[in-house]
């Protein structure tokens, strides 16, 4: 066992469309939010993880240059729409390493209006030509095939999407922050059956930032800590005769991590899961083991994942709602975590809470993180 | 003045591993290792390791193991919506992204029997005609 881990601080710049803003500006807001939340002087980080897509050379640098230039080592990196929960992840893997006590993660993304598409090395081949290189896709593919094999249906989908709305409508840093019906949902535009348009997540600008520290180190400054319990990290596995659309393997990495925490499924008091359409939330209440397979659908239609349901996830919105500028996104998953076990998330509080699960997924590889008081 | 409609070659649409001629096929890999088939084509066997796999013509026919309509247009695309795009699996369990052609969208089901089919996509610079594949419901679901 190596060192704890503890998130010491964390900051948001509010998620939405800021295109008269700048990279650094979005960061700076985040960054100085994290360190003032830590109680932290910059001069103090060690070590700094930036996780951003398409920021461009060296945005490591320029992002936390906005505050501060102390010689530190900083490091860029890209994992897709999980980029910065990967950062957080590399972040305490060195501490828990006793390589350092105080490190910083920083996430940051400014998007293009409309559909993400061309993503996962397209190239302008078939694929693109086709029009077969379109996100919704992905998750359509995987959404029908659910449908067939289970009967779930599109209302469960749309469900998601109602509750994300709900839940974003209370957090003033979400991307939208009004609430959706069921016939909202539903009626909006078709993109790829059975997705919706209200049941894609939205382009965004916005940053994360998080702080964590050794154990030792977050003495100094807290007297409550949350800890970041335990991580894995995965990619899709090879399984001869099995045809897998997922971004990993979310169940194996799940396990792994309620093994090593020593809790299990039931144990989990808020979650929040990667939801860039709203079906994501039916398959992993299912991958994540809060229900069995194939029941995903009515588990979410039941209300067990509102606020004051039984597993309430993406409290703050999830994707859907909060937004999703990708490469800040798992920073802000970890935001709204570690608010929700410090009792500090407002309209949103679930009562109580005292251990967190948190999925984070992009093409080229997926993230379980647990979180405990 | 008009040129005379010289031979005009058929190619493969970019990022496609499609025989033309009499018998189009995907092209794909067997490992002679294991046995096991790949689509695209690939150097080492992600089953056994092997390295150095053989090319095979695929079959030609599969059954559509996942489908969506798509319903909105993607810049640069030849495909115009509402059209399906369609996971494929083929005989040997080889899983293929693709389209389908002659459907109406609201008529694919997941399980249906498809044959592959070659279809003029544009036409290059050198005036060859780029040909790309689709699947389509079997003709002779047998």
């Amino acid at each position: 066992m190596g060192e704890r881990v503890v998130i010491l601080g964390v900051g948001l710049h509010p998620f939405g469309r800021h295109p008269e803003k700048s990279v650094g500006e979005l960061a700076r807001v985040a960054a100085l939010a994290a360190l003032k939340d830590a109680g932290v002087e910059f001069k103090d980080v060690q070590a700094g993880f930036c996780g951003h897509v398409v920021q461009g050379v060296g945005t490591g640098l320029r992002t936390f240059g906005e505050v501060g230039l102390t010689g530190i080592p900083i490091t860029n990196i890209e994992l897709a729409c999980a980029s910065s929960s990967r950062a957080a992840m590399l972040a305490a893997d060195a501490i828990s390493g006793g390589i350092y006590d105080l490190a910083m993660v920083i996430g940051v993304e400014k998007m293009e209006r409309g559909l993400l598409s061309g993503v996962g090395g397209a190239e302008g081949g078939y694929q693109a030509k086709m029009g077969i290189a379109l996100m919704p896709a992905l998750y359509a593919l995987m959404a029908q095939r659910h449908m067939h094999l289970y009967g779930t249906k599109h209302e469960h989908f749309a469900q998601v999407s109602v509750k994300s709305h709900r839940n974003g409508s209370l957090n003033p840093n979400a991307q939208y922050q009004k609430p959706l019906t069921l016939e909202d949902v539903l009626n909006s535009r078709m993109i790829a059956d059975p997705i919706t348009l209200y049941e894609c997540s939205p382009t965004t600008d916005g940053a994360s930032a998080v702080i964590l520290a050794s154990e030792k180190k977050a003495k100094q400054y807290t007297k409550s800590p949350v800890f970041m319990d335990t991580w894995a990290g995965g990619t899709p596995q090879y399984v001869r005769g099995e045809s897998d659309f997922l971004e990993g393997p979310n169940t194996m990495l799940a396990q792994r991590v309620y093994e090593k925490a020593a809790i299990g499924p039931e144990d989990v008091d808020v979650v929040q899961v990667h939801d860039a359409f709203s079906p994501g939330e039916v398959f992993l209440v299912e991958e994540l083991g809060f229900c069995p397979h194939g029941e995903g659908g009515p588990f979410v239609w039941e209300g067990n994942t509102e606020i004051n349901g039984r597993l309430p996830i993406n409290t703050d919105g999830g994707l859907l709602s909060r937004g999703h500028p990708i490469g800040a996104t798992g920073g802000a998953m970890i935001t709204e975590l570690t608010l929700q076990l410090r009792g500090q998330a407002a309209a949103r509080q679930v009562k109580g809470a005292k251990t967190a699960l948190m999925h984070n997924a992009g093409i080229g590889g997926v993230n379980v993180i647990a979180f405990k008081t | 003045m008009q040129e005379a409609p010289a031979e005009r070659k058929q190619v493969p649409i970019k990022g496609a591993r499609l025989r033309l001629g009499d018998s189009p096929a995907l092209l794909g890999s067997r490992c002679p290792g294991c046995g096991e088939h790949f689509y695209p084509p690939r150097y080492v066997c992600l089953n056994c390791y092997h390295e150095g796999l053989e090319e095979v013509a695929l079959s030609t026919r599969g059954e559509l193991y996942s489908f969506t309509i798509a319903r909105v247009a993607l810049p640069g695309t030849l495909m115009t919506p509402p059209y399906v795009i369609a996971q494929v699996r083929l005989t040997e369990g080889v899983q293929v992204a693709t389209v389908l052609a002659d459907i109406d969208p609201e008529a694919a089901r997941i399980g249906m029997p498809l044959e592959l089919v070659v279809e003029k996509a544009s036409v290059d610079s050198e005036g060859n005609d780029v040909m790309t594949f689709k699947f389509r419901p079997a003709k002779d679901a047998s």
